[in-house]
């Protein structure tokens, strides 16, 4: 159903067709279906975004907040700039999506405490983005796998959100980590990914012959 | 040196005012009085002019490439700076006689006088001026677009390049001179209010995506590379030469649209077919070459691929070494190509303080010298101000795709598309401004309690551990690998100092570049040659 509807927008939005505001209920119900059943496609969600900059008249802010939320959980990929990138300068201002940017920012410099404090006070904000909570743990995750080689218990649950035993030992399962039983967490063997580089010169033969040749 | 860019806005969106000089006031006057032909009426045309025209139009007709581009690079330019230095050429309906009134050639000389007027006429195009320009452009693609069978036309590249390329300039200049309501008279705004289609965005977005069509550009490419022979894919009309290229220069064109709206995955995305990373046998004019690198780089700096980014701008700018003494004449090209080279040395200076890597010697030289060095040198102080000086002086010139409402407040509304963009990559700047320090501190161990470094930098250990993570986020970036999609790409970490935290301490590596020799000498036994073969010509 999703791949069939993937499919039928990315062939409605060639060439011209991309501008074309006829377009926009059905790419508007599209952005809720993503939301609805977790999935994601950034170039639909940028079209969007595209007609409401060459038709201010057709802007509705919660479709822009559900793309933008959607966009934050593809993290690390940077959908969110391209994103913001599209949005007027008032726009980012209007209350809503100016929570939301607090948010990214949060996510973008990993002060990942604040995230998950600020998105409590935040309501029912993400109440129809299917899985939000769990698509920003990856993220943390991603981050996690790419920084530690083993963590504390205690650290390793901020960063998912306070989460309880049970649940860390699903996300410990789920990312092939390894309790070590003395408070620690074994993520990955980092040794051989994170290694100091020596560059040394090298010349090639080819480099120096033709000048060899020319001395002669 | 910025302060002077910004000038640019005036330049290129000043309408014609009373300067109180009545010399200077009769000859603006003459150029805003253009579509009243009776002015022009005692002006009468030097011989030369008229033969050269009649020469020119027979060239066009007679499809001799190599004697086009010898009109079109050469002696139209030497005419221009013989006769019409900061005067418009003669009118169409005073060349038209001339021609026998042949229409697809009057069509391909106003190109040529509105452009002239356009970059050499003081105050700039008049707003009817501008519409004619814009209306000629509709009868000259409407002329190779709607036509049954391929037009019978061939022109040098350079000249399609610079008809897409213009193309696009003149909606930019257009956009931003729509956006300084302040500055327009009753009459412009009258004006302006009964042709809302005047360069709007909807038809320029149609006519480059319809030649990108109707030429089959992208099939070709494809085919191309391949290994095919992109004949077979791209149809009567994409054989020939004038669509062919017309094709390729408007995927630019949207390249360069798409980023000046601040859309940077559409515009990476429309040259999905091209391959960046080889030399293809299609792009054969430098100024496109650049252009195009130019705005490929930026916008992957603008959706932080800082690798992507140093390699294209890395790319570009050995070319422009390479082939410098090409550049080195004045003319109007060249102008624009040095520009555009020395704003990708500052995008490359900014992308590589945001994402430290090593890069080509002879270009690590350059932004070694002097107004480069020091940029850098503030900007990995953290000077936010540097970032955005930078920005603005290297940025292209953003638009909104809406202009005002002409009821809107008589303000200067030219300038918010870029306070948005800068805003954008500030945000971005911002989000990173610690990692420089913390990298200068990383750099000078190999492991270190992650307690005793957060105290070397005076803050809590566990504000410290964030920016930590935000270090290996920000520094692992999609780098492109393989095919010919420019979006394509996997995670890396092209980091030159990297780290990992086992536990409570943190172990680091360190890139060490031991120094180049082999480099070194080459270029002086080349230096030194060179000197003898001098030598040897001078006779004593």
């Amino acid at each position: 159903m999703a791949e069939k509807m993937r499919t039928e927008i990315a062939s409605m939005l060639q060439g011209i067709e991309r501008y074309n505001p006829d377009n926009l209920q059905k790419l508007e119900r599209y952005v809720e279906m993503q939301a609805q059943e977790n999935i994601y496609d950034l170039e639909a969600n940028l079209s969007v975004l595209r007609l409401y900059q060459f038709g201010p008249n057709f802007y509705r802010s919660n479709i822009v907040n559900l793309i933008l939320l959607k966009a934050m959980t593809n993290l690390p990929h940077t959908d969110f700039l391209l994103c913001k990138c599209l949005l007027t300068q008032d726009r980012l201002e209007e209350p809503e999506v100016s929570r939301v940017m607090v948010l990214a920012d949060l996510l973008e410099t990993c002060k990942f405490k604040q995230f998950w404090e600020e998105l409590a006070k935040c309501g029912d904000l993400i109440i129809t983005v299917q899985g939000f909570e769990d698509a920003i743990r990856k993220f943390v995750v991603h981050v996690v796998n790419i920084t530690y080689q083993t963590i504390e218990v205690p650290v390793l649950k901020e960063l998912l959100g306070n989460v309880n035993d049970q649940v860390l030992k699903q996300w410990v399962g789920k990312c092939s980590w390894k309790d070590l039983g003395n408070g620690r967490i074994f993520i990955t063997s980092q040794e051989d990914l994170v290694k100091t580089k020596n560059i040394t010169e090298k010349i090639e033969f080819e480099n120096v012959a033709g000048i060899m040749a020319h001395c002669i | 040196m910025y302060a002077e860019e910004f000038d640019d806005y005036e330049y290129e969106t000043d309408v014609y005012e009373p300067t109180g000089d009545p010399r200077l006031d009769a000859e603006n006057e003459r150029y805003t009085g253009y579509g009243s032909a009776p002015q022009y009426a005692q002006y009468s045309m030097p011989d030369v002019i008229k033969k050269f025209i009649i020469y020119f139009r027979e060239m066009v007709n007679s499809g001799k490439l190599y004697e086009i581009q010898n009109v079109y690079e050469n002696t139209f330019p030497k005419l221009t700076e013989e006769h019409f230095k900061s005067s418009p050429w003669p009118d169409a309906d005073e060349v038209s006689p001339l021609v026998d009134d042949d229409l697809p050639f009057l069509i391909l000389y106003k190109e040529l006088y509105y452009r002239h007027i356009y970059a050499r006429i003081q105050g700039g195009p008049t707003i009817e001026q501008r519409f004619e320009s814009y209306y000629n452009y509709c009868q000259l693609f409407n002329h190779i677009l709607s036509a049954k069978s391929p037009v019978v036309l061939e022109l040098p590249h350079q000249w399609l390049w610079e008809i897409i390329d213009e193309f696009v300039y003149q909606f930019q200049s257009f956009a931003l001179f729509r956006c300084s309501l302040h500055k327009k008279s009753a009459e412009e705004l009258e004006f302006i209010r009964i042709n809302p289609t005047l360069w709007n965005i909807h038809s320029v977005l149609n006519v480059l995506y319809s030649l990108v069509d109707k030429s089959n550009i992208n099939q070709q490419l494809e085919a191309y590379a391949k290994g095919e022979d992109p004949d077979t894919v791209a149809g009567e009309f994409g054989r020939r030469p004038l669509y062919k290229m017309l094709g390729y220069f408007s995927l630019v064109g949207l390249l360069r649209l798409h980023s000046l709206l601040g859309d940077f995955y559409q515009a990476v995305k429309v040259l999905e077919n091209m391959e960046l990373n080889k030399k293809t046998l299609y792009s054969r004019v430098p100024a496109c070459q650049i252009s195009t690198y130019y705005y490929v780089g930026f916008a992957y700096l603008m959706m932080r691929r800082y690798a992507d980014a140093i390699r294209t701008f890395s790319h570009i700018l050995l070319y422009v070494q390479r082939t410098k003494p090409l550049y080195q004449a004045k003319t109007y090209q060249n102008d624009q190509i040095n520009k555009q080279t020395e704003k990708m040395y500052v995008l490359l200076s900014v992308s590589l303080v945001l994402h430290p890597q090593r890069i080509d010697e002879s270009l690590q030289a350059i932004l070694r010298e002097k107004p480069h060095a020091e940029r850098i040198m503030r900007m990995q102080k953290g000077e936010l101000q540097e970032f955005e000086n930078a920005f603005a002086f290297a940025s292209p010139k953003f638009l909104s795709p809406v202009p005002p409402p002409v009821e809107a407040p008589p303000a200067d509304h030219r300038r918010e598309p870029f306070q948005q963009l800068a805003k954008v990559f500030m945000d971005e700047v911002q989000q990173q401004l610690t990692l420089p320090t913390i990298r200068s501190y990383l750099r000078l161990y190999t492991t270190m309690p992650v307690a005793k470094m957060a105290a070397f930098l005076e803050m809590p250990e566990t504000e410290f551990r964030t920016h930590l993570l935000c270090f290996k986020h920000k520094m692992k970036n999609v780098v492109w690998t393989k095919g010919t999609s420019g979006l394509d790409g996997e995670l890396q970490s092209g980091s030159e100092v990297d780290f990992y935290i086992d536990g409570g301490m943190i172990h680091i590596a360190d890139t060490k570049v031991a120094r180049r020799y082999g480099d070194y000498f080459i270029r002086q036994i080349h230096k030194f040659e060179e000197i003898n073969r001098v030598l040897k010509t001078q006779k004593v």
